[in-house]
């Protein structure tokens, strides 16, 4: 069974680059969303065991979309990609539960690491 | 001529700039010791003309830098006024500033920020362009023809700082050539 997986991410740009990131080999049925709304309909919906999440998106953004995962105790994976580089940033997301963050411009073999580190490939 | 760009590019060049300034915010954030907020970027197509009416000197500070190479043009930095005092505090200068330590401040942030923005956004598109040292500019002296670019593209960001009046722009203005040279760079990003 593909794992169901999401990225959100409002830039068309960044979304691709999460897309071209992804190993080659990894089983996965793929959902894009635009904002934080996209994002958490996406989650109901089953679509995101895995979930790439960016945090300056509008509508609700990415720091929302993990507050109301938490409140709704979702299980799914959340991994951030920030351009928000500051520490600050970084300690507030891993306290609204997401697993990793990563920053932008992203690393396909940062990601690789990271998605073998959490058992996912 | 007027340039425009498609729906692509924008959201291209806004997410590099967005990236870039990331960086810029966390050079400084490292610095003061303090959290800074980004807005998202702005990408317009000006006049220079039009372009000096936004700036606003009651407001700010202003400091300009070139830069040379496969893309040129210049940063122009804008530095709120109102919160000089409280960033050369949090920088450890002797409080009040005088003259010559608030230019050395001005010129010291200007540097970081227009520094890391440009290199973040450069080395993204794999575009070598090399800054130089900046300096305080009157923009009220300053006549629009001095421009070296008429219409062109402006990349500008804010950075604002937690709880304190400051705030900051950086405005990258690029010279006709260097507009192709990016365009096309960014149309093979968006193509691989």
């Amino acid at each position: 069974m593909p794992i169901p997986v999401t990225i959100a991410d409002d830039s068309l740009l960044s979304r691709k680059t999460v897309r071209k990131a992804l190993p080659a080999e990894w089983d996965i049925s793929l959902t894009e969303a635009c904002n934080g709304k996209e994002a958490l309909a996406a989650v109901a919906a089953g679509k995101a065991e895995v979930l790439f999440l960016d945090l300056t998106m509008p509508e609700l953004d990415g720091f929302d979309v993990l507050r109301q995962l938490q409140q709704h105790h979702a299980k799914s994976v959340v991994i951030v990609i920030s351009a928000d580089i500051q520490p600050e940033a970084k300690k507030l997301v891993e306290s609204l539960g997401a697993f990793r963050f990563l920053h932008k411009p992203l690393q396909a073999d940062q990601l690789r690491q990271v998605l073998s580190e959490l058992g996912l490939i | 001529m007027m340039l425009s760009l498609s729906e692509m590019q924008r959201d291209a060049l806004q997410e590099l700039m967005n990236i870039a300034m990331g960086q810029a915010a966390n050079a400084l954030a490292k610095l003061i010791d303090a959290k800074i907020t980004l807005s998202i970027p702005k990408i317009l197509v000006v006049s220079t003309a039009e372009f000096q009416d936004m700036l606003q000197p009651d407001h700010y500070w202003f400091t300009r830098q070139s830069f040379m190479g496969q893309v040129k043009g210049e940063v122009l930095t804008l530095l709120a006024k109102a919160g000089t005092e409280t960033i050369g505090e949090l920088l450890d200068y002797p409080i009040p500033l005088d003259n010559a330590s608030q230019e050395e401040l001005l010129l010291e942030l200007a540097n970081i920020l227009a520094g890391a923005c440009l290199n973040g956004f450069a080395s993204q598109l794999d575009l070598k362009s090399k800054l130089s040292m900046p300096t305080m500019f009157n923009v009220q002296l300053r006549q629009a023809e001095s421009y070296r670019w008429h219409n062109t593209l402006l990349l500008e960001v804010e950075f604002e700082l937690e709880a304190t009046p400051f705030d900051s722009r950086i405005v990258i203005c690029l010279e006709g050539h260097s507009v192709a040279t990016l365009l096309e760079r960014l149309d093979q990003l968006l193509e691989d």
